[in-house]
């Protein structure tokens, strides 16, 4: 009897189209937006060359001519300063130099630009005094650059025109201010040699391989599918609870053990489940190449425990929750994404919110427990972190299951 | 009347799914609506970095007060993974562990090794180079100056960098107040997608429920009337929708509503919420399972939400992901928002790519209203009338 209703519930679970795409298709087609969504998130978060532009007008021919005619010895100064300056960005320009943080269009007063890195201008700067360029402008307002960098003769000080705020133009200011160090550095006496002298490396990474949150995204789905199969379990035994359905009064007036019937049920719900899961892993191994870390076996207790969480959670509400399917099915889906919320799925840092302030609410939460478990296969070395979100998944389902067998047990119906 | 009266009673039933998902749009909208500080003044970024100073020494003290400068130095424990958690979710860029005896070894010649844990990041790049430009200025000054004192360094390479450069923005846009309302708007594509598709489509799949149809069929309205009168009831539903979430985001975006680029905001997703009830046209003209309903909206709405930028900013998306994006109205619609955004003058040539978006989303109100009518005279065919 126990095969022979094993057999039928499996094959029931199986013909439900709608629970199969709940329990299968809908976390691969979640993965799947998950993937095209995040897949560039953290390239485009490293960093990467500026778009800048230098005014040097008013500047380089001007600032020539005045030394040369006067023999100014204070004029003379400023334009080595000038030079300096401007030498400085062609040092930073990754036209010039591989490790340069910019890509620099030189720019003159009157409009001009050229982009190949000579360090001379021709007659073509302003004569009005302004360190301004339209063409710098023109960049600025097309996007084209993040920001431009003039220079005062007079003064001796740069000036940064952005179009807003951010970390570019905030890198921006930092090689800005860096020259400006210099400055000061030569006025101490210090020779730019000596300054711009490589000197050994002050500091070193330490930062493990395994970085990547949006890794969190994937985990918290696999959360997710394993609660979900609480489903398969869920509708399992809505099939022989008499007051569920009428095959369920059939099953219960049957002279078969209230026992065989239910674990028989469960174990069908539990292979459909794992039969789920293990596709969802193969699809975001194989097809997405989702990095779960090298500890394959933990990952597999791991989720065998994860599902049976999942199947506990779902007989529990069956046999607690005196309602109609579709509302057991309602509390389900809602615990489940309630869940998964507070462990990541809406907005990666929600969990580290959660573990931060009020971590309880993450180890009561089962989702929270199959994520934390899985990430921390991937991001730590030790195994303690592991094993107590795998005790808190086992200490769960042994509470649900002490709930629903209390519920379950020495239930008869005089008339229903 | 009858039909109108119907039609209402059957949205009554759906209301528990709008009110769960306008629910869930503006709790999420507002968790994730920054208040950024950014504003017409030049902000500088911030890492966010913790220090774990094991040494206390002056060299060692000197970079700690140098980085409380310009980075947000935060006090999180050395305990636990509580460090490296926050490496992770970054909720810290930048990790910095200075070892003991760095200032003397620092002072004697050697070269100290300062380890770090970065998120590698924009903002942990940063960071680093703040850390290299104090410890390379001093060590420029240690081998300028020998037989200077650890104080002596420290005092001269903070007077190195203490010079501030000066920086203009040009924008005069509120760039912090945009981006909140790019935000919840961008945000609405899928609210106004997911409600109308689920609404619509179960009061449509209740009117052609097998029995219903029939007796509507051997009623004495005319079935151009019925479907006409179904149709202005739907469009009357989207509109109102509209109407309430544009109050809605008046109330969770403040005045920017009632700007110029409110009104455009505003015009943008009307026309999008017409696309929404095509879209739900087509689909309830597809299937004819009730129970199927809650899935498409899911794969539709999620979907062209996570394809085309509505929760994931749109220049964090890949370029082949964008591409597909394009055959999307939810990408139109999106892109028009991000344009907004950055707009600070309107005239014709400006406006224009919006103008250009707009006729895109109409084009696409028109195919899949095509296509609707085209399944539903199939259908009407097919069951014989």
């Amino acid at each position: 009897m126990f095969r022979h209703n094993f057999k039928y519930i499996l094959k029931t679970l199986f013909r439900d189209r709608m629970l199969i795409f709940w329990t299968y298709a809908f976390p691969i087609i979640l993965g799947t937006f998950f993937h095209m969504a995040f897949s560039d998130i953290e390239n485009r978060e490293k960093f990467d060359i500026i778009d800048i532009a230098v005014v040097r007008e008013a500047s380089g021919g001007n600032g020539n001519a005045n030394a040369n005619v006067n023999g100014n010895a204070n004029a003379n100064a400023k334009y080595n300063a000038a030079a300096y300056f401007f030498k400085m960005f062609e040092y930073m320009d990754v036209k010039n130099n591989a490790d340069g943080l910019f890509n620099i269009t030189y720019v003159n007063g009157g409009g001009a630009s050229e982009t190949d890195g000579a360090s001379d201008t021709d007659g073509t700067s302003d004569t009005d005094g302004t360190s301004d360029s339209d063409e710098a402008k023109r960049l600025l307002e097309d996007g084209k650059i993040t920001g431009y960098v003039t220079y005062d003769y007079e003064t001796g000080e740069p000036r940064i025109v952005t179009a807003d705020s951010g970390i570019e133009e905030t890198v921006l200011k930092y090689a800005v201010e860096e020259m400006m160090r210099f400055g000061v550095m030569m006025q101490d006496g210090i020779s730019p040699e000596k300054i711009m002298k490589k000197t050994a490396a002050l500091i070193s990474d330490v930062t493990g391989d395994n970085l990547s949150y949006t890794m969190i995204e994937f985990y918290t789905l696999i959360a997710m599918t394993c609660l979900y199969g609480g489903m398969l379990g869920m509708i399992a035994l809505n099939h022989t609870l008499a007051n569920m359905s009428c095959r369920g009064k059939r099953v219960s007036v049957s002279p078969v053990g209230k026992g065989k019937i239910v674990i028989g049920s469960m174990l069908a719900g539990y292979i459909v489940q794992l039969v789920g899961v293990a596709i969802l892993f193969a699809y975001t191994i194989f097809v997405l190449k989702i990095d779960y870390g090298s500890k394959f076996l933990y990952i597999v207790i791991l989720t065998l425990a994860g599902c049976l969480a999942g199947l506990a959670l779902g007989i529990m509400l069956a046999s607690v929750v005196k309602a109609g399917e579709n509302i057991k099915t309602g509390i389900m889906i809602a615990f489940t994404m309630l869940g998964c919320f507070l462990s990541g799925m809406m907005g990666i840092t929600m969990k580290y919110i959660v573990d931060k302030n009020i971590p309880v609410i993450n180890r009561l939460n089962p989702a929270a427990m199959i994520t934390d478990g899985l990430y921390s296969l991937y991001y730590y070395d030790t195994m303690d972190r592991f094993f107590v979100d795998l005790t808190g998944l086992l200490v769960f389902v042994a509470l649900m299951i002490a709930i629903s067998y209390g519920s379950l047990r020495r239930q008869t119906y005089d008339s229903i | 009347m009858t039909v109108f009266k119907t039609f209402l009673k059957i949205l009554n039933r759906c209301k528990i799914a709008i009110i769960i998902n306008s629910a869930i749009m503006i709790f999420i909208a507002v968790f994730n609506m920054r208040t950024s500080e950014i504003g017409m003044h030049f902000v500088a970024s911030r890492p966010d970095i913790a220090i774990i100073d094991n040494d206390g020494g002056k060299i060692a003290s000197g970079i700690v007060s140098y980085m409380r400068k310009g980075c947000d130095v935060k006090d999180i424990r050395d305990r636990g993974d509580a460090l490296s958690d926050a490496l992770f979710y970054r909720d810290l860029n930048f990790i910095i562990y200075i070892p003991k005896g760095y200032s003397e070894d620092f002072m004697s010649g050697k070269n100290p090794v300062i380890e770090v844990k970065s998120t590698g990041d924009y903002m942990s790049s940063y960071a680093r180079m703040i850390l290299e430009r104090y410890t390379g200025s001093a060590k420029i000054y240690l081998n300028a100056f020998p037989g200077a004192s650890d104080d002596e360094i420290v005092k001269k390479t903070d007077a190195s960098l203490s010079l501030q450069a000066k920086v203009e923005i040009t924008s005069k846009l509120d760039a912090g107040e945009m981006q909140k309302t790019t935000f919840y708007y961008n945000f609405l594509s899928y609210t106004m997608l997911a409600g109308a598709i689920t609404s619509i489509c179960l009061i449509l799949l209740s009117f052609r429920e097998e029995k219903i149809r029939k007796r509507i069929a051997a009623g004495g309205m005319n079935y151009k009337k019925h479907n006409m009168i179904l149709i202005l009831s739907c469009c009357l539903f989207t509109t109102a929708m509209w109407m309430i979430y544009n109050i809605l985001g008046f109330i969770v975006c403040g005045s920017t509503i009632l700007k110029t680029a409110g009104l455009i905001y505003a015009a943008n997703s009307f026309i999008f919420a017409i696309c929404c009830e095509s879209i739900a046209f087509l689909i309830a003209n597809l299937v004819n399972n009730k129970n199927a309903i809650s899935g498409i909206v899911n794969v539709v709405a999620l979907g062209s939400s996570f394809l085309c930028g509505a929760f994931v900013p749109v220049e964090w998306l890949s370029d082949i992901v964008l591409k597909i994006a394009h055959i999307l109205p939810s990408y139109w619609y999106i892109q028009t928002n991000e344009l907004l955004k950055k707009m600070e003058i309107y005239d014709i040539n400006s406006l224009k790519p919006i103008f250009i978006n707009m006729g895109v989303m109409i084009m696409f109100v028109i195919i899949f209203a095509a296509a609707a009518n085209i399944t539903a005279a199939k259908q009407r065919v097919a069951s014989g009338k």
